[in-house]
């Protein structure tokens, strides 16, 4: 996990930065059909680009990869630093497909401001990379909170519903509360380097910096005021129940792309897997947090199905059902077991491929009927077979259908929460057969059964765009649902390591002694790839090593 | 104490800046009156050179060093002198720049405007050279007299002149506050300089002393609870006179703040943090909390500046040398998104003769750019990244948290939220609403020249703000010699911010 490799070129920064240039260009466009080609290029070569690194990222490995790194405020030990590891490089690709299965939906769904709108969607884009290539924790918060402002005027602008406007502001503003606790378990986290680094007289003395900070220890009391602070501004984003109410009103007031990037980009559980977990190994696995954790995992499950299983409109039931399997996620963190960590981390890719893509399939719906309520539905699989086929995949696989993708990850959740308390594990089951009984009850009454009064006239199935959208889903669904190997590979060095950090504890409990730290580095070295080089960032006593 | 007031050349120059700014104010003046003919926007372009020239000679002196003290310790140059200077010659020039087309709007005394503005910079540049509390007393007084007349430059509009009265009786009911401080520090310590009184017990008149004189500086900066005329006063000034006042005085104000705080009463911080800390959270939370409820901007905009001033008593309640850096780092953030908001509503202003937030209805669509510089500089007073800022608020509260102030950190955290909320009304009215009226807006050179630089000082502040913290942790290197031992755990030498 403290292991670095570089990759000789600045592909992160470039991955990074390049949408939004993409999308600041744009804006220099004037034509519509110009401007929605060039989107989809940018969006297009951005998915190359992450494909790429997918393609150069060595699997099985804890290194943090492709690391790049500048000083940009030194006084306050703040860096440019990007790497990826198994842990965050599945969500960059998943990022990118995903945004480009947006451009393509919005292509005649978006009628007006086509430019300041793909120009936003780009730069949001870039923020949410941002999220996932930050190894330094303010870089990191910059882009979490850089996420508003897009987010913001998506909402705004481009929301179908009536009350967009309370919609935008409650999102930026509940998020935002969450945030400002999150920026003092980040200080409180830099003084704690800072005192540390005082007493053993390291230079500098603040830091920022993920790795840095993952070689101190951090005394356990502070550990819990630090992971409750950080958990504010993770559950309000994710957002855990009950701390979700800005998401049924984002996801049905707000635009369509922007639905299918809340849903499917789990960013909450991400910074739980990435910073909490490895940062503050005591107070994870401390009583009272897992208790309260797999409480808040466990409730969220249930309550998110039986919310669902009465909506009649079909995005709320989705946003409820994406609050549902939030909590599956969170039961498969805080199992804090091997299969836990590494069905949470499928699960919240899986996530990106099935309840992004229901949202996908609510808004053809929508664009058919000019409401996804199930007032206006009723008897459609008649009328259009390939729609009403496609949701039927892509539904089986969001309530885990063994062959789905959904079945991989919430098994091995199952299994990990099996194997921290049975309890745990078989609470969990239940939200199984809800998810499955609100889904099914709806596509029955959706799909089936009569046409809904004044129906007469025809309305036409997938077009070619549309088709395009749901075949690349199903084709992830399926791959992910029969072949899981290669992406359990590229997760699995990093969640072996998350594992053994929380086995062994931060270093600090080690008595943080350089001697414990060289024999980890001769481990970890014998790990190495071949063409892979360490590096060290600073040439301190704090060199980072394996842990 | 004697006094020795000869000079030689040598200490002549250390007052080169305040004599240049001296001349140029009377070329200002007398060419108002040699040639009436003359274009008064010719007269700003002349202030602005002369600015310039000022300019560079603090940063002449801020290259190669230049210190020392006159007139018997009264006043001093040294780099926070010099940073203060700066800072406020950048303020003028900009606030100079805005005020050209709003001058159109006065109907007599065109030139003289731009003289009262360059003599209340030369007060305040005085201000920041204060070294004890006789000067403190003097230049504070210098300063506030062009303010007087500033705020109440609109002849014929009612809320301009009760503005005006406002600011004046108030401020004079300041100066005698701040003259009886003054009495009676002098005549518990019989000592008048900063580094003097610090060695002098503390004693309950001393401490009365003080607080009287705290209360005059916070008058100056509008703290809660001296923050009473700010409303009305900034509502009813001319806009410029108000961007003027809500940044150039508060950084005068602090460089007094600062000296006093962090020298003379170094040794008495565990019984005023207490002070600074009630100040602060009052200040942010009733300027934040009043603000929701404005609807014109300039009073809006004078609410989130009393806010922002209790986000910067934070970096004085730290009482450390690090407190100070990013007081002045903040300070730098402050100036360019304030008053680049301000030089927004100027604009706006004189186009649509309206300051009420439902008239930027739609100004996406009116003038894109002017919609644009708001957006930046709202977020960046609210403290959005990668805005200046953010990086001037993380500064802050890094220095906060470094001496344990967790209360006030998470009243300032949740104040943010609060602050998000109003700057987003106003978002939401430029880019959501429909516009009422389709005109385009057109915007002169000169204003568009101050809002560059304001958009260019809020962005590289916050996306390369290295050099600037580095030229404010140089510029306070005098206080680790006063601070409390606790800030000086790591030896000077290996200071995390030497470089």
């Amino acid at each position: 996990m403290l292991e670095e490799l570089t990759f000789g070129f600045p592909i992160l920064s470039m991955l990074l930065f390049f949408p939004l240039v993409g999308g600041l260009i744009l804006c220099l466009l004037d034509d519509d059909d110009l401007i929605k080609n060039a989107a989809l290029a940018v969006a297009g070569l951005e998915l190359v680009l992450a494909i790429v690194v997918l393609l150069r990222f060595i699997p099985d490995s804890a290194a943090m990869q492709f690391s790049e790194q500048v000083a940009w405020i030194p006084p306050l030990g703040i860096s440019y630093h990007l790497a990826l590891d198994g842990i965050s490089v599945l969500f960059v690709g998943l990022t990118a497909f995903l945004t480009v299965l947006i451009v393509l939906y919005s292509w005649d769904t978006v009628r007006h401001q086509l430019k300041l709108y793909f120009a936003a969607l780009l730069a949001l884009e870039t923020t949410i990379v941002g999220v996932f290539v930050s190894i330094d924790l303010i870089l990191f918060f910059v882009f979490w909170e850089l996420m508003l402002i897009p987010s913001y005027f998506l909402i705004k602008l481009w929301g179908g519903g009536a009350e967009r406007q309370y919609a935008a502001l409650k999102y930026v503003l509940y998020t935002l509360l969450g945030s400002v606790f999150m920026l003092l378990g980040i200080v409180l986290l830099d003084l704690n380097y800072h005192e540390w680094a005082v007493a053993h007289h390291i230079e500098p003395s603040y830091t920022f910096d993920f790795l840095q900070l993952l070689m101190i220890p951090i005394p356990p009391d502070r550990q819990v005021l630090i992971f409750w602070l950080i958990f504010l501004g993770l559950v309000f984003k994710a957002p855990l129940f009950p701390f979700h109410t800005w998401l049924p009103d984002v996801l049905i007031e707000g635009p369509i792309g922007m639905a299918v990037i809340l849903a499917g980009i789990k960013l909450g559980t991400y910074g739980f897997i990435r910073f909490s977990l490895p940062l503050l190994p005591e107070a994870s696995q401390d009583e009272s947090v897992v208790a309260v954790m797999m409480t808040l995992g466990l409730l969220a499950i249930i309550y998110g199905a039986i919310v669902a299983l009465i909506q009649p409109d079909f995005r709320r039931l989705l946003a409820f059902s994406s609050i549902s399997h939030l909590g599956f996620v969170v039961v498969g963190l805080f199992a804090l077991n091997f299969q836990g960590l590494q069905g949470s981390l499928l699960t919240m890719i899986n996530l990106g491929f099935s309840t992004a893509g229901l949202f996908f399939l609510a808004g053809f719906l929508y664009a058919r009927r000019q409401s996804t309520h199930l007032s206006s539905f009723g008897g459609l699989a008649k009328k259009v077979p390939l729609l009403a086929t496609f949701l039927l995949i892509i539904g089986l696989a969001s309530i885990g259908l063994p062959g789905t993708n959904g079945f991989v990850g919430e098994f091995l959740i199952l299994l990990g929460a099996f194997e921290a308390y049975w309890l745990y594990g078989a609470v969990a089951v239940t939200g199984v057969i809800f998810g499955a009984a609100y889904f099914l009850w709806y596509y029955e009454r959706a799909m089936f059964g009569p046409l809904p009064q004044g129906l007469s006239h025809a309305i036409a199935d997938l077009n070619v765009r549309e088709t395009v959208i749901a075949v690349s889903l199903s084709v992830m669904i399926f791959w992910i649902g029969l072949y899981p190997a290669p992406f359990l590979h590229i997760m699995n060095g990093s969640v072996q390591a998350l594992v053994n950090r929380l086995d062994r504890g931060s270093v600090a409990e080690t008595g943080g002694s350089l001697g414990v730290r060289r024999e980890a580095l001769g481990e970890s070295k014998a790990d190495a790839s071949p063409r892979a080089t360490s590096l060290s960032p600073h040439p301190s006593p704090l060199t980072p090593h394996g842990i | 104490m004697t006094f020795n007031l000869s000079m030689s050349g040598s200490d002549l120059l250390l007052l080169l800046p305040e004599m240049l700014l001296t001349v140029w104010l009377c070329v200002v003046l007398v060419v108002d009156f040699a040639m009436p003919r003359l274009p008064k926007v010719r007269l700003a372009y002349l202030s602005v050179g002369g600015l310039a020239t000022v300019l560079l000679n603090l940063l002449w002196f801020d290259r190669t060093g230049v210190t020392g003290t006159l007139f018997a310790d009264m006043f001093v140059v040294d780099r926070l002198a010099i940073f203060f200077k700066i800072l406020i010659v950048i303020a003028t020039a900009l606030v100079i720049l805005v005020s050209v087309d709003y001058v159109r709007r006065f109907r007599f005394f065109k030139g003289e405007y731009y003289f009262l503005i360059l003599m209340s910079a030369l007060g305040m540049m005085f201000m920041a050279s204060a070294n004890d509390l006789l000067s403190v007393f003097i230049t504070l007084e210098f300063s506030t007299f062009g303010f007087y007349v500033l705020v109440a430059y609109l002849r014929d509009d009612v809320a301009s002149n009760e503005a005006g009265l406002k600011f004046f009786i108030l401020g004079v009911f300041v100066a005698g506050l701040l003259a009886y401080g003054i009495s009676l520090v002098f005549g518990e310590t019989g000592k008048l300089v900063f580094s003097d009184i610090a060695a002098a017990p503390p004693t309950t008149g001393l401490i009365i002393g003080f607080l009287l004189i705290f209360g005059a500086l916070g008058f100056k900066i509008g703290a809660v609870p001296f923050h009473s005329w700010i409303p009305d006063t900034y509502h009813g000034a001319p806009t410029p006179v108000t961007a003027f006042l809500s940044i150039a005085p508060k950084g005068a104000a602090f460089a007094i703040l600062l000296r006093m705080f962090l020298v003379s009463l170094a040794t008495l911080k565990p019984a005023w943090v207490l002070l600074m800390v009630g100040v602060s959270i009052l200040s942010m939370t009733y300027g934040n909390v009043v603000a929701i409820a404005q609807k014109n901007i300039k009073r809006l905009l004078a609410y989130s500046g009393i806010a922002q001033v209790g986000n910067i008593l934070i970096g004085l309640a730290a009482g450390t040398k690090m407190g100070g850096d990013a007081i002045l780092f903040y300070l730098l953030t402050y100036l360019f998104a304030n008053l680049g908001a301000f030089a927004v509503v100027i604009a706006v202003g004189n186009l649509i003769r309206s300051d009420e937030i439902e008239d930027y209805s739609g100004l996406n669509r009116r003038s894109p750019f002017l919609a644009m510089a708001m957006l930046v500089f709202l977020l960046s007073l609210a403290g959005v990244p990668p805005l200046a800022g953010f990086i001037g608020k993380l500064y802050i509260f890094v220095a906060a948290i470094n001496e344990g102030l967790y209360t006030l950190l998470v009243v300032g955290l949740l104040n943010i939220v609060i602050s998000m909320y109003y700057y987003l009304i106003v978002v939401k009215k430029m880019y959501i609403n429909e516009p009422i009226d389709r005109t385009p807006l057109p915007i002169s050179t000169p204003m568009k020249a101050a809002i560059y630089v304001c958009l260019a000082g809020t962005l590289i502040l916050g996306v390369y703000p290295q050099p600037f913290i580095d030229w404010a942790v140089s510029a306070t290197l005098m206080f680790s010699q006063f601070t409390a031992p606790a800030a000086l755990a790591v030896p000077p030498t290996v200071l995390p911010f030497g470089g």
